[in-house]
C-alpha cells in the first residue's frame, strides 16, 4: 500500500489541479522545443543543402580572372592529401529555402570526372540517363528534384529564371534523377563552357582520405584568418563546409541572440504563472496542511511532500511535452518544412536541452513560494476556521 | 505527566489587550478522561491548543514527564505532537482525496505503514465503521467522519488524546459514540476533552472549569 501523504496518490486522485498545470508545460516544452528546432534547422537546413562540400572543396578565382591563377594551383597540387584535382564550369539553378530562393551549383564535367564525383559521394543513377555531351541537360538528387517540385524531363533552368545568378540563357532539362541524400547537380563540360562564356571556372579537389579534407581546407585557407593560409585571398576564395557554416552562424547570430531572449522570457514567466497557480493550488489546499501540521507532520515533511509533487508533475509533463515534440515535429518536418526547403531535426538535443529550464524554474518557483506560505502557516486558526 | 504552570494568554489588538488564560495552573493524571468546560470564550480551546504545544502561551510553562513543551523549538513540539499526542477537533478535517482508511494513516510513519494498517482496520470495527475503510469522506455521515477522527487520532497509540469540542458538530447518539470511544482510550490513556457541553462529559473523571480564563478551584471528580 502506498502511503497516503505519497505525491503520487495527490497527483491521481487531484486531476481537475494537476491537469491544468501539467497541460502549461507541456505546451511550454512543445513552445520552446519547436522555436529552438526551427532556428536551429537554418544551420541545419545549409548543412544539408551544401553537405557536397564534406566530399569536395571549391576554389573560385576572385576579381576578374576566369581560372584559378597557375601559382594557385600549384598550391594544390603540392599538398600530399589531395587525390585529384578537377576543372569544372558551373551555373546555378534556383532551390527553395525558408530564407527564400538561393542559387545551387550544378558543376559542368566530363564524364570520367562526373562519374569519379558521384562515386565519392556515393550517388547512383535512379532513373533517366546522364546528361548528353554538350547538351542543356543535368542529373540532379532526387531532393533537389523534391525541392523544386520536378519530375524527369522538366525545365529545372531557363531564361526566364528570377534571381541573381541562377538561370540559363537556354531551357535545361532534368534528364536523370540521382538516388542520394546529398544535393548535387552535374551538367556535361561542353554545354557550360559553350553557354555560361562568363562564369569563371573552378577548381575541385578530394582528398585521398575524405576526412582529411578539413584539415587541407584549414590549411589552404583558414576560417575567420584568410591571410594565414597557404592560398592568396586576393586571388582566390575556397567554398569549404566550415566556411559555409561560420558564415551562416555569423549571420544568424542575432537572430539566435533573439531567440534565446524569447525562449527566455517564456521560460520566466511560465515559472511565474505556475508559481502563481502553485500559489492558489496551495491556498486551497490550507486546511490540509494546517491540519497536518497540527497532527505532527513536520514542516520540513510537508515542504518534501510539495517539492516532489511538484518535480514528479513537471518532469512527466516535461517528459510528455518532449515526446509530443518529437512525433508533432516530426509530422511537421516532413510534410511541411521539408517542401519549403527547411530541414528540422525533431531530435534535436540543443532544443531539447532549451527545455530543461522550465522544469526546473517551475520547481524552484513553487518551492519559494510555498516555503514562504508554509512558514506563516498558523495550524490552530486552520483548525478554528478563523 | 503533562502539567501546566501559571498559563497566561493575552491577545493584543491595537490598544486593547484581552486575557484570555489568567495564571492557569493543572495537573492532568494519567489514565483519565479529563473533561474541560466553560462558556464560549472562556479561553478552554486555547489551554487546550497550549497544552499540546500548537500554541505558545504569552507566559508560563506546559511540561511533560517534566519536560518543557513550552520552550521547545517548533520541530521537537510537532514530532511530539506526532509521536506522543492524538487530536480530535471540532470538525473532522479529513482530506476529501483520501479514504477513510487511508485517513486514519496520515501520520504514520511510511515504515510502520503495514502493521499501522492492520491497526487502522481494527480501529473501524471498534468504532462501528466496519466496511467503510475504502470510502471517501464524502460518502460518510457526520458522525462517521468524526469517528474516523478518532481513530486518526488513537492510530498512533498516543499517550495523550486531545479533544476539542468533538461532538460539537454532532448529534446527541454520534456525540455518545465518540464520547465513547475517547472514554475507553482513557482507560490506560489520559484523554482532555473540551467541551460547553455537559452532557458529553458524564464518564469524565475530572472536570475543569474555565471562566473568563481563569480556572475555577474544586474540580469536579468523578470516580469511576
Amino acid at each position: 500500500m502506498r502511503h497516503p501523504l505519497s505525491p503520487l496518490t495527490y497527483l491521481t486522485r487531484n486531476p481537475s489541479k494537476v491537469l491544468p498545470m501539467g497541460f502549461v508545460i507541456v505546451l511550454c516544452v512543445f513552445l520552446i522545443a519547436a522555436v529552438a528546432s526551427i532556428a536551429n534547422s537554418i544551420d541545419l537546413t545549409v548543412r544539408t543543402i551544401y553537405r557536397y562540400t564534406e566530399f569536395f572543396t571549391y576554389v573560385i578565382p576572385q576579381r576578374s580572372t576566369q581560372i584559378v591563377p597557375m601559382d594557385q594551383r600549384a598550391v594544390l597540387e603540392l599538398q600530399p592529401e589531395i587525390e585529384r584535382i578537377i576543372e569544372g564550369g558551373v551555373f546555378f539553378v534556383n532551390i527553395k529555402t525558408v530564407v527564400g530562393r538561393l542559387p545551387f551549383v550544378v558543376i559542368g564535367s566530363n564524364p570520367e570526372e562526373r562519374d569519379y564525383l558521384l562515386k565519392r559521394i556515393g550517388a547512383t543513377l535512379e532513373s533517366g540517363r546522364m546528361p548528353g555531351d554538350g547538351k542543356a541537360e543535368v542529373v540532379v538528387s532526387k531532393p533537389i528534384l523534391e525541392n523544386r517540385g520536378l519530375k524527369l524531363g522538366d525545365v529545372i533552368a531557363g531564361p526566364l529564371d528570377e534571381g541573381g545568378i541562377a538561370g540559363s540563357p537556354v531551357p535545361v532539362k532534368v534528364v536523370g534523377v540521382l538516388k542520394s541524400d546529398i544535393w548535387v547537380a552535374m551538367s556535361s563540360r561542353t554545354f557550360t563552357d559553350k553557354t555560361f562564356l562568363l562564369t569563371p571556372k573552378c577548381l575541385l579537389f578530394t582528398t585521398k582520405i575524405p576526412t582529411d579534407l578539413d584539415v587541407v581546407n584549414e590549411r589552404l585557407m583558414p576560417v575567420g584568418r584568410k591571410a594565414d593560409g597557404l592560398l592568396s585571398p586576393e586571388k582566390v576564395n575556397v567554398l569549404t563546409r566550415a566556411s559555409l557554416l561560420a558564415e551562416v552562424r555569423d549571420s544568424l547570430s542575432s537572430m539566435y541572440m533573439i531567440m534565446e531572449v524569447v525562449s527566455a522570457t517564456v521560460i520566466f514567466v511560465i515559472a511565474l504563472m505556475s508559481g502563481m497557480l502553485s500559489n492558489i493550488y496551495f491556498t486551497q489546499r490550507i486546511p490540509e496542511f494546517g491540519v497536518l501540521a497540527a497532527l505532527g507532520i513536520s514542516r520540513a515533511r510537508l515542504m518534501m511532500k510539495i517539492v516532489w509533487e511538484t518535480v514528479i508533475l513537471t518532469v512527466i509533463a516535461w517528459a510528455i511535452g518532449s515526446v509530443l515534440s518529437v512525433f508533432l515535429l516530426t509530422y511537421l518536418a516532413a510534410n511541411v518544412f521539408k517542401q519549403r526547403g527547411l530541414f528540422l531535426d525533431a531530435m534535436d538535443p540543443w532544443a531539447y536541452q532549451h527545455t530543461l529550464p522550465i522544469p526546473v524554474a517551475i520547481t524552484v518557483f513553487a518551492m519559494v513560494t510555498v516555503w514562504v506560505r508554509l512558514k506563516r502557516l498558523d495550524a490552530v486558526s486552520v483548525i478554528e476556521r478563523r | 505527566m503533562l502539567t501546566c504552570n501559571d498559563i497566561c494568554l493575552d491577545y493584543v489588538e491595537a490598544t486593547r489587550v484581552t486575557h484570555a488564560l489568567q495564571g492557569v495552573s493543572l495537573d492532568f493524571a494519567p489514565n483519565k478522561l479529563h473533561g474541560i468546560m466553560g462558556p464560549s470564550g472562556s479561553g478552554k480551546s486555547s489551554l487546550l491548543y497550549i497544552l499540546c504545544g500548537l500554541k505558545s502561551p504569552s507566559s508560563g510553562n506546559v511540561s511533560i514527564d517534566g519536560k518543557s513543551i513550552t520552550k521547545m523549538p517548533e520541530r521537537e513540539r510537532a514530532s511530539l505532537r506526532s509521536e506522543r499526542f492524538g487530536f480530535v477537533f471540532q470538525q473532522p478535517f479529513l482530506l476529501n482525496y483520501l479514504t477513510a482508511l487511508e485517513n486514519i494513516l496520515v501520520g504514520v510513519s511510511p515504515s510502520t505503514l503495514t502493521i499501522a494498517t492492520q491497526k487502522a482496520e481494527a480501529l473501524l470495527t471498534d468504532l462501528g465503521l466496519d466496511g467503510m475503510g475504502d470510502k471517501y469522506p464524502s460518502m460518510l455521515s457526520g458522525g462517521e467522519r468524526q469517528r474516523v477522527a478518532v481513530a486518526r487520532a488513537l492510530i498512533g497509540n498516543p499517550s495523550i488524546v486531545f479533544a476539542d469540542e468533538p461532538t460539537a458538530a454532532l448529534d446527541k447518539e454520534n456525540g455518545y459514540k465518540v464520547m465513547q470511544a475517547l472514554a475507553n482510550w482513557a482507560v490506560d490513556h489520559t484523554v482532555i476533552v473540551v467541551t460547553h457541553d455537559a452532557d458529553m462529559l458524564k464518564g469524565a473523571d475530572i472536570i475543569h472549569y474555565l471562566m473568563s480564563g481563569c480556572l475555577i478551584d474544586n474540580p469536579h471528580t468523578n470516580v469511576r
